[in-house]
C-alpha cells in the first residue's frame, strides 16, 4: 500500500474526479439582476431594497439586460453554445436569505452551454497528474468541459448573533441584510473533467483573469463576489464507474481551493484503503484546522419543485443580440499569451504571467511600445521579478497601479540597461526610485552619478593601479592561482565605486594579466 | 394512490405550514378529494403537445436597461417587520435547520 | 342637501363636475355618505378611506378651478380590491397574515387611476388570497349580496361587485383569476370585465396565480368599464407580461353587431346543473342579439372539459410559490414565542392563513414535487396549449362567444361548504384564464325563478377587448333593468 501522505502519492493509486460549481457576482453593472437597486459593496444594512428585491407583496421582477449580455459574454469566452431559447425558473425553498423563498434562477436550459477550457499546467502544478503524457519540461495541456453557465439571482446577507464564530449552530438569533439579495449573479458548472487539485486551481485563476479581461466581475474572492464549491470522488485506476461523492463549501481562495480538494482526496482515500464507504455529504473547508468537516448528509436528494417562472416572459436571443455581445469580446488571456510570445519572443512562462494579469500585461505593452518595440524581455523581467518583490514586501493588494512606475520610466530604464549605460545591479537600485518616487531614469542615473564606466583609458588606469599595488598577487596569478581574477575584479570595480562596465573590465584585466 | 397522513405532513413540512395533529385527518382527505378532481387532465392525448408556460403569445426577452432608480427609505423597508436590530429583519435561530 | 351618487354613472359623475353641477368634494361626500349608509348592511369593505378621497377631490377641483383640463375620470369615486396595493393604506387580501401590512408602494393600476383623478374610497373586501368564489373565505368576515343580504356576493373580488351594486361607487377594481371578477359581477347584477392577459399591469396586484391573475373593473355600465379601461390598459414596464394596449376602448361601443357573427358553445350550456333560469336569459340575449343583425353559430370548444382540472393544476403550484414569502420574515403576521426560525414559520403560516389558503398551498406543493411533476403539472401546461388553440379555432370562425357567466345565481351564505362544488361555480370563467383571453359579465335582469340578478358573459380573442366592449353595449341596450340594487333607495328612504 502506497504511503497516503500527500496528494501526488494518493493519485498514484487512484484517481480523483473533480466538478466544481462556481459562482460570481457581476459586480462591473449597476443595478440588481430583477430591479434598479444599486450595487453597491459595503452599503449601510437594507439601503439598497426595493418591493422587488424585498419579496413585498404584488413585486414583479424585470430582468437586467446588461445581466443577459454578461453571461453571454462569458459563454462566448469560454467556448460555450449561446442557447437563445431559455427561461427562468423557481427555485423553491424555505429560507430567509431568500426574500420570495425561492430563488430564480435558470431551468435545464442555460444561456450558456457545452463549453471547455484548456488548461496549461506546468512545473510543480503537473506534477500531480500521472496519467497524461508531458512535454519536454513537464508540463502538459489538459481541455475540461464545462457542463453549463446559468444566471440567477444572489441571497441576502444573514449575520449569526449570540453563537460563536458567528455560525448557525448555537446563535441565539439572526439578522438578515437584502443589500445582496437579488445580485446579478452567474453560476458555471464544470464537467466532472478535473482530476488535480492543481487542476482544479488552475481552471479557477484561468476563468477569474478571464471573467476579468471581460469586465463582467471584480472576481473577487476575499468579498465573496467569486466563489467556488466543489464535488469530488475517488476511484481506483483503470476503474470507470463514479465513487461516492462529496461536496466541498468554502473553498474561496486559490489555496483553499488547492488545499481543501488535497485534503479531501486523502481522506477519502485513507477511508477506502481502510476498508470504508465515503458517505454522500456537505463538507466545510476549515482554513484554520485546515481540514474539512462535516455540514450535512444528504439522505434524499432535494426537492426544490422547480418550474417555469410564470413573471417572466421566456428569451429567444436573436443574433443580432449575439452579435453585438461578440463585438464587445475583448482579446482574452490564451490568444494575448500567444501574441507575446510570437510578437516579444517572450518565452511561454512569461507570456502566460503576463497575459493572465491584464493590468500588468497592458503596463508591459505600454512600456514595450515606448520603447520602439525593443527590450521586452528586460521590461518582462522587471514586472515579472522585481516589482512582484517589491509589492510583496509592501503587503497587501498593491499592483503597479499603487506604485509611482510608468511605462515610460520602464522603457528608459530597460533601454539603459540593455544598452550597457548602467549595470544590473544600477538597475535594480533605478527601479527601486521609480517604483518609490517616479521620475525619468535618465535623470535617476545622472543626479546620481551612476553612469557606467566603459571608457578603456580610464579603465585601463584603474587596472594598472589595482595591479601595481598587489604584485604578489600577480605573481601568484601568473604562477596558475586564476581564481585571483576575481579578486582582481572587486578591487577593480571598487576603485571605480562600482560604476565601472564589469565586461569591458574583465576583458581588459584578462588582457593585461594573460600577456 | 391517496395520500397518506404520513406523505401530507411531509407535503406540509416542506411548506412550512403547520398541521396539528387532530386536523391532519381532515386535510388529508381534503387533499384527496381536490386531486383526484384533477384527474381529467390525464385523459388527453398529449402527444407532440408543446407547453404553454405563459399565455402572452410570442412575447419574448423583456428586459431592462442597467439603470438605477432608487431604493426604499431603510425605515420604510423594515416597517412592516415584526421585529428588527440594527437596520436589520431579525428572525429566531436557525437550530440545524436543512438548508 | 347631499349628492346622491348611487345611481349615477362614472360619465354622469365626470359631467356634472366638468359644467360645474356640483364638486368633486362634493362627490366624495356623496360616496362617504352612501358608505356609511350601506356598509354596515353590505359590508364590501375591510378599510375605507374616506381621507384620500376628499384629498383627491380638492386635487380635482383646484385642477379645474385652475382652468386644467380634466381627464374623463376626474372626480370618478372608485374602490380597490384588498389584494392592491395602494400607499396610504392597509393591503390584507382578507387574510389574517397581512392584517396589518402597510403598503409601501402604489400598485401600477392604482397609480394610474389615482392619476386620472380617481376618488379612492377603500380597499374592498374578498376571498381570503382571491381564493373562493363566495367572499365568505375573508379574515374580515363575509360580504353580503346587496340585492339580497342573505346571499353571497360571488368571489373572489365580491366586495368590489358589491360596492358597485350597493351605490357606494360607481366604479371599482378586481382581479379574475378563474372568474373572479365575472362571477361577483354575476351575482351582484353589475358589469365586470377581464381583459386579455397581458392587457393590464399587475405590478403591485398580490399574486395569486401568476399567469392567470388579471385586473379589471367592475361598473354599472359597460360605458363606465370601457373608461376605466383606458386608463388602466398599457404597457407597464414594472411588468414583464404587460403588452402595448394603444386601444380607445370607448370608441367601438355604438357600432352595433350588425353582420358579426356570435358563437354558442353547447357543451357549455347544456352543462349539467346549470339553473333553467339562466339558460332562459342566455336564449333571450342571443335573441336579442338576433334581433340586432347578428348571426349565431354554434362552436365547439373540444377540450373545454380539462379547463377546469388544468386551472386547479396551474392556479395552486403557483399559488404555493407565490405565497412562500409570506414567511412573517419581513411583514406578515408573526406567531410569538417561538425560539427556532422554522416552528416560528410554520406556526405563523398555519395561523395565518385560513383553511382554504393552506390547503391550496399544500396541493401546490404535492403537485410540483419531483415525479408528480410530470403528472399533472405539465400535462396542464399541455391541456393549457390546446384550449388555447380551441379559442383560436373557435374565433377563427365567430368574432365573440356568449355564454352564462356563472351557472347559477347567488347561493345562500354558509350553503356551499364543500371546495370541490365551490369550485364548480367558476365552471364558464376559468377557460379563458386558462388560455389568456378576454371576458365580461353582463347583466341581463333578474332571474325569473329566483328573481335575483343574472349575467351573460361575452368573451373574444385574445387582445379582441375592444370588440367584447362593443358587443356588451350593444345588448345592454336591450335592457331597461336596475344597477344599483333596491337597497341604496331603501337606505335613502328610511333616513
Ligand atoms: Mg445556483
Ligand atoms: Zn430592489
Amino acid at each position: 500500500m502506497a504511503s497516503m501522505e500527500t496528494v501526488e502519492e494518493v493519485l498514484k493509486d487512484w484517481e480523483a474526479v473533480i466538478g466544481l460549481e462556481i459562482h460570481c457576482e457581476l459586480t462591473t453593472l449597476k443595478t440588481k439582476m430583477f430591479c434598479g437597486c444599486a450595487l453597491e459593496h459595503g452599503a449601510e444594512p437594507n439601503t439598497n431594497v426595493c418591493p422587488v428585491c424585498l419579496g413585498l407583496p404584488g413585486a414583479l421582477p424585470v430582468p437586467n439586460k446588461a445581466a443577459v449580455q454578461s453571461i453571454v459574454l462569458s459563454g462566448l469566452a469560454t467556448n460555450c453554445k449561446i442557447m437563445k431559447r431559455s427561461m427562468f425558473y423557481r427555485k423553491n425553498y424555505f429560507y430567509p436569505d431568500m426574500a420570495k423563498n425561492f430563488q430564480t434562477t435558470q431551468g435545464p436550459i442555460a444561456f450558456c452551454m457545452d463549453g471547455w477550457l484548456d488548461l496549461e499546467m506546468e512545473g510543480d502544478d503537473a506534477a500531480e497528474r500521472h496519467d497524461v503524457e508531458k512535454d519536454e519540461n513537464g508540463g502538459y495541456v489538459y481541455r475540461v468541459g464545462i457542463e453549463r453557465i446559468h444566471l440567477e439571482e444572489d441571497a441576502a446577507k444573514m449575520i449569526h448573533v449570540g453563537g460563536t464564530d458567528g455560525r448557525i449552530a448555537g446563535a441565539d438569533h439572526s439578522l438578515i441584510d437584502y443589500n445582496r439579495a437579488g445580485t446579478p449573479l452567474t453560476e458555471l458548472v464544470t464537467r466532472p473533467d478535473l482530476r488535480t487539485p492543481a487542476e482544479a486551481r488552475r481552471f479557477m485563476q484561468k476563468l477569474r483573469q478571464i471573467y476579468l479581461a471581460l469586465g463582467i466581475s471584480d472576481c473577487s474572492m476575499e468579498d465573496g463576489s467569486m466563489r467556488c464549491d466543489g464535488n469530488i470522488s475517488l476511484r481506483r485506476r483503470g476503474e470507470t464507474t463514479l465513487g461516492t461523492k462529496t461536496e466541498l463549501k468554502n473553498l474561496n481562495s486559490f489555496k483553499s481551493l488547492h488545499d481543501g480538494l488535497a485534503y479531501e482526496i486523502v481522506r477519502q482515500a485513507r477511508v477506502l484503503e481502510s476498508g470504508g464507504t465515503i458517505k454522500q455529504e456537505t463538507r466545510h473547508w476549515d482554513i484554520t484546522h485546515k481540514r474539512t468537516v462535516v455540514m450535512r448528509t444528504k439522505e434524499t436528494a432535494d426537492d426544490y419543485r422547480f418550474f417555469p417562472e410564470p413573471d417572466l416572459a421566456p428569451y429567444d436571443l436573436s443574433d443580432e443580440f449575439i452579435d453585438e455581445v461578440r463585438a464587445l469580446l475583448p482579446e482574452l488571456p490564451e490568444a494575448k499569451k500567444a501574441r507575446y510570445q510570437a510578437d516579444y519572443g517572450l518565452p511561454s512562462h512569461d507570456a502566460l504571467l503576463l497575459a493572465d494579469d491584464g493590468e500588468l500585461g497592458a503596463f508591459f505593452e505600454q512600456a514595450v511600445a515606448a520603447a520602439g518595440g525593443m527590450h521586452a524581455q528586460r521590461i518582462a523581467n522587471y514586472l515579472l521579478n522585481d516589482l512582484p518583490a517589491a509589492l510583496n514586501a509592501a503587503e497587501g493588494e498593491a499592483t503597479v497601479a499603487d506604485t509611482k512606475l510608468t511605462p515610460e520610466a520602464l522603457a528608459g530604464l530597460a533601454k539603459l540597461q540593455d544598452g550597457d549605460v548602467i549595470s544590473s545591479k544600477q538597475g535594480k537600485q533605478v527601479f527601486a526610485e521609480l517604483l518609490e518616487q517616479g521620475g525619468d531614469p535618465e535623470q535617476i542615473v545622472e543626479a546620481r552619478g551612476m553612469k557606467q564606466v566603459s571608457d578603456t583609458a580610464a579603465i585601463e588606469a584603474v587596472i594598472d593601479q589595482v595591479l601595481a599595488a598587489n604584485p604578489d598577487k600577480v605573481a601568484a596569478y601568473q604562477g596558475g592561482k586564476k581564481g585571483l581574477q576575481g579578486f582582481f575584479m572587486g578591487q577593480c570595480m571598487k576603485a571605480m565605486k562600482g560604476q565601472g562596465n564589469p565586461k569591458v573590465i574583465s576583458q581588459l584585466l584578462a588582457q593585461k594579466l594573460d600577456s | 394512490m391517496p395520500l397518506s397522513e404520513k406523505d401530507v405532513r411531509a407535503i406540509a413540512d416542506y411548506a412550512r405550514i403547520g398541521i396539528a395533529d387532530e386536523d391532519l385527518p381532515q386535510m388529508t382527505e381534503d387533499l384527496n378529494n381536490m386531486i383526484s378532481s384533477l384527474d381529467a387532465i390525464k385523459e388527453f392525448d398529449l402527444e407532440g403537445v408543446e407547453p404553454t408556460f405563459h399565455p402572452i403569445g410570442d412575447l419574448s426577452n423583456v428586459l431592462r436597461e442597467d439603470v438605477v432608480a432608487p431604493s426604499l427609505p431603510r425605515e420604510v423597508a423594515l416597517s412592516d417587520a415584526a421585529e428588527t436590530e440594527d437596520g436589520q429583519f431579525r428572525v429566531p435561530s436557525i437550530l440545524g435547520g436543512d438548508q | 342637501m347631499a349628492l346622491d351618487i348611487t345611481q349615477m354613472s362614472a360619465r354622469q359623475i365626470h359631467a356634472g363636475i366638468q359644467d360645474g353641477s356640483f364638486s368633486a368634494v362634493e362627490v366624495a361626500q356623496g360616496a362617504i355618505d352612501a358608505i356609511e349608509a350601506l356598509e354596515p348592511q353590505v359590508h364590501a369593505f375591510i378599510q375605507t378611506t374616506p381621507e384620500l378621497a376628499l384629498k383627491a377631490a380638492r386635487a380635482v377641483d383646484a385642477d379645474r378651478a385652475a382652468g386644467r383640463e380634466l381627464s374623463p375620470l376626474a372626480g370618478v369615486p372608485i374602490a380597490f380590491k384588498d389584494n392592491m396595493n395602494e400607499m396610504g393604506t392597509r393591503t390584507t387580501c382578507g387574510s389574517k397574515m397581512l392584517a396589518n401590512y402597510e403598503s409601501l408602494y402604489d400598485a401600477t393600476v392604482v397609480e394610474r387611476m389615482l392619476a386620472a383623478g380617481c376618488l379612492p374610497l377603500g380597499k374592498t373586501n374578498m376571498d381570503e388570497f382571491a381564493f373562493g368564489s363566495s367572499t365568505e373565505t375573508s379574515f374580515f368576515g363575509p360580504t353580503c349580496n346587496p340585492w339580497d343580504l342573505d346571499r353571497v356576493p360571488g368571489g373572489s373580488s365580491g366586495g368590489s361587485a358589491a360596492s358597485v351594486a350597493a351605490g357606494m361607487v360607481p366604479l371599482s377594481l378586481g382581479s379574475d383569476t378563474g372568474g373572479s371578477i365575472r362571477q361577483p359581477a354575476s351575482f351582484c347584477g353589475v358589469v365586470g370585465f377581464k381583459p386579455t392577459y397581458g392587457v393590464v399591469s399587475r405590478y403591485g396586484i398580490v399574486a395569486f396565480g401568476s399567469s392567470l391573475d388579471q385586473v379589471g373593473p367592475f361598473g354599472r355600465s359597460v360605458g363606465d368599464v370601457a373608461l376605466a379601461m383606458n386608463a388602466l390598459a398599457g404597457r407597464d414596464p414594472r411588468d414583464c407580461t404587460s403588452q402595448e394596449c394603444a386601444i380607445d376602448f370607448t370608441a367601438n361601443l355604438d357600432e352595433g353587431v350588425e353582420g358579426m357573427r356570435i358563437g354558442v358553445v353547447p357543451a357549455m350550456n347544456e352543462a349539467e346543473g346549470v339553473q333553467p333560469e339562466v339558460i332562459a336569459a342566455l336564449n333571450e340575449a342571443l335573441d336579442h342579439l338576433r334581433g340586432l343583425g347578428a348571426q349565431i353559430v354554434e362552436v365547439e370548444l373540444p377540450h373545454i372539459d380539462a379547463a377546469m382540472a388544468a386551472y386547479y393544476v396551474i392556479g395552486p403550484c403557483e399559488a404555493f410559490s407565490n405565497l412562500s414569502r409570506f414567511d412573517a420574515v419581513r411583514y406578515g403576521y408573526r406567531d410569538p414565542g417561538h425560539a427556532d426560525l422554522s416552528s416560528m414559520e410554520d406556526a405563523s403560516r398555519a395561523v395565518g392563513f385560513g383553511t382554504e389558503a393552506r390547503r391550496r398551498i399544500l396541493v401546490g406543493s404535492y403537485l410540483l414535487s419531483s415525479g408528480v411533476y410530470d403528472e399533472y403539472y405539465l400535462p396542464a401546461q399541455k391541456v393549457r396549449t390546446l384550449i388555447t388553440q380551441d379559442f383560436r379555432e373557435a374565433f377563427s370562425k365567430v368574432d365573440a362567444i356568449v355564454s352564462p357567466t356563472s351557472p347559477r345565481t347567488a347561493f345562500k351564505l354558509g350553503e356551499v361548504s364543500d371546495p370541490v362544488s365551490m369550485h364548480l361555480s367558476d365552471l364558464f370563467t376559468i377557460a379563458i384564464n386558462v388560455a389568456g383571453n378576454g371576458g365580461l359579465s353582463l347583466p341581463v335582469g333578474l332571474g325569473r325563478d329566483t328573481q335575483l340578478p343574472v349575467s351573460v358573459q361575452i368573451l373574444g380573442p385574445q387582445f379582441g377587448d375592444d370588440r367584447i366592449l362593443r358587443v356588451a353595449s350593444a345588448l345592454e341596450g336591450c335592457y331597461d333593468i336596475a344597477r344599483t340594487a333596491p337597497l341604496a333607495a331603501a337606505a335613502k328612504g328610511g333616513e
